[in-house]
């Protein structure tokens, strides 16, 4: 009898079958197959017959084909007409064999994930402190109808323009298009009683401001409208802040008295912890109270004025209903009025026009990391399809479909993305935490930025967008590849000639161009900053303390008083070992606007209303110009016997006396505060000093400076203090000498004047310090970009260059050879980058100081510094092509 | 070509037909392999034949759903063989299945007008 098991297990060999399960299907098959035989033979068949006819059932090909089936895990047959669940099969698939793939490559796959992340994170911190600052909307009531009025005052100057008391209260009583209208006045209240005296920021506001806003107190009430009048305002509101510090919380504080600026007021309320208005300094409010002699007024320009629109009324209707009334106000009041109209402005607007261009380019800026991070990765995955060639071609030949083939690697790239993303994430938090230090503080709602559901939301769009931007290229390239051609060429690589290498090349070279753009951008501002850093403000920084002593309460009501304060603190401090000199001042230069009075010159024609010219003032003690550091022209200083009975003086800058004396001596002339009644009116220049920088961006202005004793104006609260030791060893004893004169007396803001000369600069140096981070990750993307490129090609050309030098090339002429193949991309993407950057700077030059937007040495700088950096990343593996020994690179295959 | 449009017509037929004919053959009782090739042919009186190579794979992959179970068997005097038996999961495909093709059948007679007499 045959040996049928034999017969059996020759056909199933090679199937892999578990030796057990083998050895059954084996026996089974056996049986049958006897069976037949000896039915065979009782039929009548023959030994050789009856084999042949039982071997036949065996039908080899079949036979393997079948049970090699018959062995796959069972699966629920798709139903016919929905391709779901094939899709999610399919990308379950997918997903796994994309995990897979990661894990075989871990450097490619950390490369890869690392550049993401990099690019996907900076986005991520970016948009969050965009969404907090730009998109937020304000903590109030249908903050979209919050909107801002000011006085337009273009003609002088002034496009928004802070109204008068006079102005708000026709525009209040006026208009039909506002639910209500408020004004607020900024004010400063000295706390005494309780603990050491403090100063606060605080505003004086219209009782209908906490009704406009939408807003309730957290215990106890907001204004009424009767405790807006003169007689009954002294009730405060107080913020959270100062409620809990400086009162412990105190549930019982509603009713209890409080001294601010020496009167006693109430205390009706506590706002909640979230509420800020205007900013977060802000630590009372009180009402504003018109007395009838400050209603009319007409020329004290300094309110701000907040208003909700009625529903349905546009933000174009108000403004035209203002400017209406506007219109009737000049012809009411020409005097005061005239050239003055009205301007409406969302509150929104309002809050973040200053820095929206500066996040709007970083924003913009961080978009292009993370498309050279994407240039990077697809070029990464490019190199890798081309390695993956073979792969490719063995599925097309089993019958994968190119959507197929497409989705497999879209998947590939999204998990990646994916990866980057939640990296990013994280390098989104950290870096928000340290962006949270950079970002000044003026900026409001900078405190509450943070990841929200709206930045996942941004990120994950992000992230996904990525993974198609950059896997998309790679995967269509993979698609279209030609089978046969790989086929042909024995599975070497197909992408790194033809329309591969030239897609490489693309995006390398784009890779250079945004990275110049970028690099430009930070370029500039860098020099700006370095500009504005070397400006000469007007006076020495160094060992320089100040502090605000704001005197206020009926024990300062006369100027008298105050000036001998003044003379006295001087004195004492001046005593002071290590103190060389002190002076006050109305305001330090660098910090604010500072004041301004309109004058009148001797012997010129009064100039038509709203013409008059406007000069910084400074009311100061005598010695504030040693003190400062402020050097002197010609004439004489102020001195202690320019006093309120001698005649008027005042020490002029540089720059008043070139504009209106031109060509004259403008020591000895006269000028006044208005109309001349009598002949003490005069005030006689007596000295000339050098300009003094208000604001570091802006040129100096003309500027005039008077004595304390004799003109009260404004009431000094600045201390100048010249030491000479580290001036800020210093604060602790000068603050004791305020105390010595004045227990009750506040002391705030101490700061060395290179502290306020940082500040005055912290915008720009936060632009430029991000800019300048994004810009250094996008050029080192780049080199590793063109790097990588670089070694790629040296790579696919080793055995080129062998036979190169195997017939006797010189290693200068290999290596020109890399190289220059390198240059070239760098070159033409420095070109693009030149012209893009040349469209695309202009959007800076309101960022910009000193330097234009197309600032010809930044551009040429930056592309030289490029063209070293790409020469670099070139050279090193160029260099490893002529290390090549000939034998070896023409073995490599 | 009559005769190969029947031939093609006969294998999907045959294959369509297949898990239904093996899952009624031991609906009732165990049978083993060649026991099951030999009643299919023998009651389609020849018209149906599975030979080893299609049939036991069938049989296998019948198993791996959990339709059918084998077991070896011995009995006095004989060698063991593997015999089949329908599991509950395979009475309810069997159930399903027998539904459908009567459907079918029918569907299919309705159309070319074989009708039952």
């Amino acid at each position: 009898m045959p040996d049928w098991k034999k017969e059996v297990r020759k056909r199933l060999s090679g199937l892999n079958l578990a030796p057990a399960q083998e050895a059954e299907i084996v026996e089974e098959l056996a049986q049958h197959l006897e069976d037949i035989y000896e039915r065979s033979l009782k039929t009548g068949a023959t030994e050789p017959g009856a084999r042949r006819i039982a071997l036949l059932e065996l039908d080899d090909d079949r036979l393997r084909n079948e049970i090699q089936r018959s062995q796959k895990p069972f699966r629920e047959q798709p139903v016919p007409g929905s391709g779901r669940s094939n899709l999610l099969a399919d990308l379950l698939h997918d997903l796994r064999y994309a995990a897979r793939t990661q894990l075989k490559n871990p450097a490619f796959t950390i490369v890869a994930v690392i550049a993401l992340a990099l690019g996907i994170g900076a986005n991520t911190a970016i948009f969050s402190v965009v969404n907090t600052v730009l998109l937020r909307p304000l903590p109030y009531k249908d903050p979209d109808r919050l909107v801002m009025v000011w006085e337009d005052a273009t003609k002088a100057g002034f496009p928004r323009d802070v109204p008068t008391n006079a102005n708000f209260i026709d525009w209040r009583d006026q208009n039909q298009v506002f639910e209500g209208m408020a004004a607020i006045s900024f004010d400063n209240f000295n706390l005494t009683g309780a603990g050491d005296p403090e100063r606060l920021d605080g505003r004086r506001v219209s009782a209908s401001l906490f009704q406009l806003l939408g807003v309730d107190p957290q215990i106890g009430r907001v204004f009424t409208a009767a405790e807006d009048q003169p007689g009954s305002e002294r009730v405060v509101l107080l913020s959270y802040g100062i409620w809990q510090r400086r009162f412990g919380g105190d549930p019982g504080i509603v009713g209890k008295p409080l001294s601010l600026n020496g009167a006693s007021y109430t205390v009706v309320g506590v706002m909640p912890a979230r509420f800020q208005f205007p900013t977060s300094y802000d630590q009372v409010w009180v009402p504003i109270a018109f007395t009838p002699q400050q209603a009319a007024d007409r020329t004290t320009h300094y309110l701000k004025v907040l208003a909700r629109l009625k529903p349905g009324v546009t933000l174009s209707q108000a403004q035209t209903e203002m400017s209406t009334i506007a219109t009737r106000l000049q012809q009411q009041y020409p005097k005061s009025n005239t050239d003055v109209g009205a301007a409406v402005t969302l509150l929104q607007e309002d809050r973040v026009s200053d820095i929206r261009p500066a996040l709007l380019i970083l924003l913009g800026a961080v978009a292009m990391v993370l498309l050279i991070a994407c240039a990077n990765v697809a070029n990464l995955l490019l190199a890798r399809a081309a390695v993956r060639q073979k792969e490719i071609a063995v599925r097309v030949a089993l019958g994968a479909r190119r959507q197929r083939l497409i989705r497999q690697f879209l998947t590939e790239s999204l998990m990646l993305s994916a990866m980057g993303g939640i990296v990013g994430l994280a390098i989104a938090y950290g870096g928000l935490i340290l962006l949270k230090s950079f970002i000044p503080e003026n900026i409001s709602q900078a405190r509450e930025i943070s990841i929200d559901f709206k930045v996942l939301g941004f990120t994950l769009l992000v992230s996904v967008a990525t993974g198609v931007i950059f896997g998309l290229a790679p995967a269509i390239q993979a698609a279209r590849f030609n089978q046969s051609e790989t086929l042909k060429e024995g599975g070497r690589d197909t992408a790194s000639g033809g329309s591969g290498k030239r897609l490489r090349s693309l995006l390398v070279t784009a890779e250079v161009a945004i990275s110049l753009v970028l690099l430009i951008g930070a370029g500039l501002l860098i020099n700006s900053f370095l500009r504005l850093r070397n400006v000469d403000p007007g006076f020495r920084i160094d060992n320089l303390l100040t502090m605000k002593i704001v005197l206020s309460g009926p024990k300062y009501r006369e100027a008298d008083r105050r000036s001998a304060f003044y003379k006295d603190l001087v004195q004492r401090v001046e005593a002071l070992a290590g103190v060389r000199s002190a002076a006050v001042t109305t305001s330090i230069p660098l910090y604010s606007d500072g004041n301004s009075i309109t004058m009148v010159f001797e012997g010129r024609p009064e100039p038509p209303p709203g013409q008059e010219p406007i000069i910084e003032t400074r009311i100061i003690s005598p010695e504030y110009f040693d003190t400062m550091g402020i050097p002197f022209l010609k004439g004489r200083q102020l001195t202690e016997q320019d006093t309120r009975t001698s005649p008027k003086v005042v020490v002029i800058s540089e720059a008043m006396a070139r504009r209106y004396w031109p060509n004259e001596d403008a020591v000895g002339k006269r000028i006044a505060f208005g109309k001349v009644e009598k002949p003490e009116d005069w005030i006689q220049v007596i000295g000339v000093v050098k300009d003094v920088r208000q604001r570091l961006i802006k040129d100096p202005k003309p500027q005039m400076y008077f004595s304390h004793q004799q003109t009260d104006f404004f009431a000094p609260e600045d201390l100048v203090v010249k030491t000479d030791v580290d001036p800020t060893s210093m604060a602790a004893t000068v603050r004791n000498a305020v105390w010595q004169i004045d227990k009750d007396q506040p002391v705030s803001d101490i700061r060395t004047m290179e502290e306020v000369f940082a500040d005055s600069i912290a915008r720009q140096r936060f632009s430029m310090l991000l800019l300048a981070i994004f810009a250094s990750v996008a050029l080192v993307l780049a080199a590793v970009g063109i790097y990588g490129v670089m070694s790629y090609s040296v790579a696919q050309r080793t055995h080129e260059i062998g036979i190169r030098m195997a017939l006797g090339a010189q290693t200068g002429a290999v290596l020109k050879l890399a190289v220059s193949y390198g240059m070239k991309l760098v070159i033409i993407g420095i070109i693009v980058g030149l012209v893009a950057a040349f469209v695309l700077t202009r959007v800076m030059s309101t960022l910009l100081f000193g330097v234009t937007a197309t600032d010809p040495a930044t551009f040429t700088l930056i592309s030289l510094l490029f063209v070293i950096v790409a020469a670099i990343a070139s050279y090193i593996p160029a260099r490893r092509a002529t290390k090549v020994n000939p034998i070896v690179a023409l073995r490599y295959e | 070509m009559p005769y190969k449009t029947s031939r093609v017509l006969d294998r999907e037929l045959k294959k369509g037909s297949a898990e239904l004919l093996i899952l009624s053959l031991v609906e009732d009782q165990p049978r083993h392999g060649y026991d099951i090739g030999n009643l299919i042919e023998r009651r389609s009186k020849g018209t149906l034949k599975f030979n080893v190579a299609s049939l036991y794979p069938l049989l296998y992959r019948l198993e791996r759903r959990g339709w059918i179970q084998g077991r070896w068997v011995e009995k006095a005097g004989q060698r063991r063989r593997r015999y089949y038996r329908l599991t509950a999961e395979g009475k309810k495909v069997l159930a399903a299945q027998r539904n459908s093709w009567r459907e079918f059948v029918e569907a299919i007679n309705r159309i070319t007008g074989i009708e039952h007499a």
